[in-house]
């Protein structure tokens, strides 16, 4: 049952980051993350469907952004920019 | 006595071209300042080259660029010129900045076993960037990549400036947290995801080893 959550969270997390990649990512921006060369806008939200090592990578990247503004870190950081 | 800075400078990739290209502005700085800047690239960028001028030449700066890994930087393509547990004793009691994924997580930790002075800045996270391709022809004059370039940048030619390495790192990390609240106050439909990959590098970016590590200029 737990494991069938789990899936179903990874799942919902995975619309998640797609929704955010296609509605920010415009076509002329690429990412680099990792050793892979650089992705486009379709070949990310690719990865994160599949759900592969780069792509986990770029949900680690979208969520802990999105629980570091929840979470009031980054304003916290923003606070003491000198 | 002069300092030198050795460089690695890859550039079998348009993201090695990238981190190649803005190490340019790090180049020139040391130059007027001075500073003699050993460059390795093209067929001089192998591990046998990267071994040969870290044991012959007296430098106490190292800045490294290319693609990562928690236990290896590379050079050209797919050859690694820093492997854990083979060479890295060779950056012993020296200041290292590589601008390379995760080799923070266990190269840079295994770098700093080796001696006290030693020091060791990079990532434990993936080092991420955006670039616009409009710019790939002139990557310096690409304002998305520089957004991420500045930053990191600050790290290198705050060392050469003789701050610390905790100071560099912090001078760096400003830098990070100012182009993220720019971007969010730009509004641009692109803004947080280039806000989430900036985080991700300021998150993602350690000092190891001696904080307090500096150049004796």
């Amino acid at each position: 049952m737990k494991e069938k959550e789990n899936e179903e969270i990874n799942e919902e997390i995975k619309k998640l980051v797609i929704a955010r990649i296609d509605a920010q990512v415009s076509s002329n921006l690429r990412l680099s993350i990792g050793s892979h060369g650089s992705l486009s806008k379709e070949e990310m939200i690719e990865r994160v469907k599949k759900g592969d090592e780069i792509g986990k990578k770029i949900i680690k990247s979208h969520l802990t952004f999105m629980r570091s503004l929840a979470n009031g870190e980054i304003t916290k950081a923003l606070v003491s920019i000198e | 006595m002069k300092e030198i800075m050795i460089i690695t400078l890859p550039n079998s990739d348009l993201v090695t071209e990238y981190l190649s290209q803005f190490s340019k502005l790090v180049i020139e700085i040391a130059e007027k300042r001075s500073i003699i800047v050993k460059k390795l690239k093209g067929k001089d960028l192998s591990k046998k080259e990267f071994e040969k001028v870290l044991k012959n030449v007296q430098s106490n700066f190292v800045f490294l660029n290319g693609h990562g890994s928690e236990t290896k930087i590379f050079g050209n393509k797919d050859e690694p010129i820093l492997v854990e547990g083979e060479n890295d004793y060779l950056l012993a009691e020296k200041i290292t900045y590589a601008r390379s994924c995760d080799a923070g997580y266990s190269l840079g930790k295994s770098i700093v076993k080796l001696g006290k002075e030693t020091c060791f800045i990079g990532y434990d996270l993936p080092f991420e960037f955006y670039y616009d391709i409009n710019w790939i022809g002139n990557p310096l004059r690409d304002k998305i990549a520089f957004l991420f370039f500045d930053p990191s940048n600050l790290i290198p030619l705050s060392i050469l400036k003789g701050n610390t390495s905790s100071e560099a790192d912090k001078k760096s990390k400003n830098a990070l947290l100012k182009n993220i609240n720019k971007v969010i106050k730009e509004k641009s439909p692109e803004a947080f995801t280039i806000a989430s990959s900036l985080w991700n590098n300021y998150s993602g970016q350690i000092v190891l080893g001696n904080k307090n590590a500096k150049l004796n200029l």
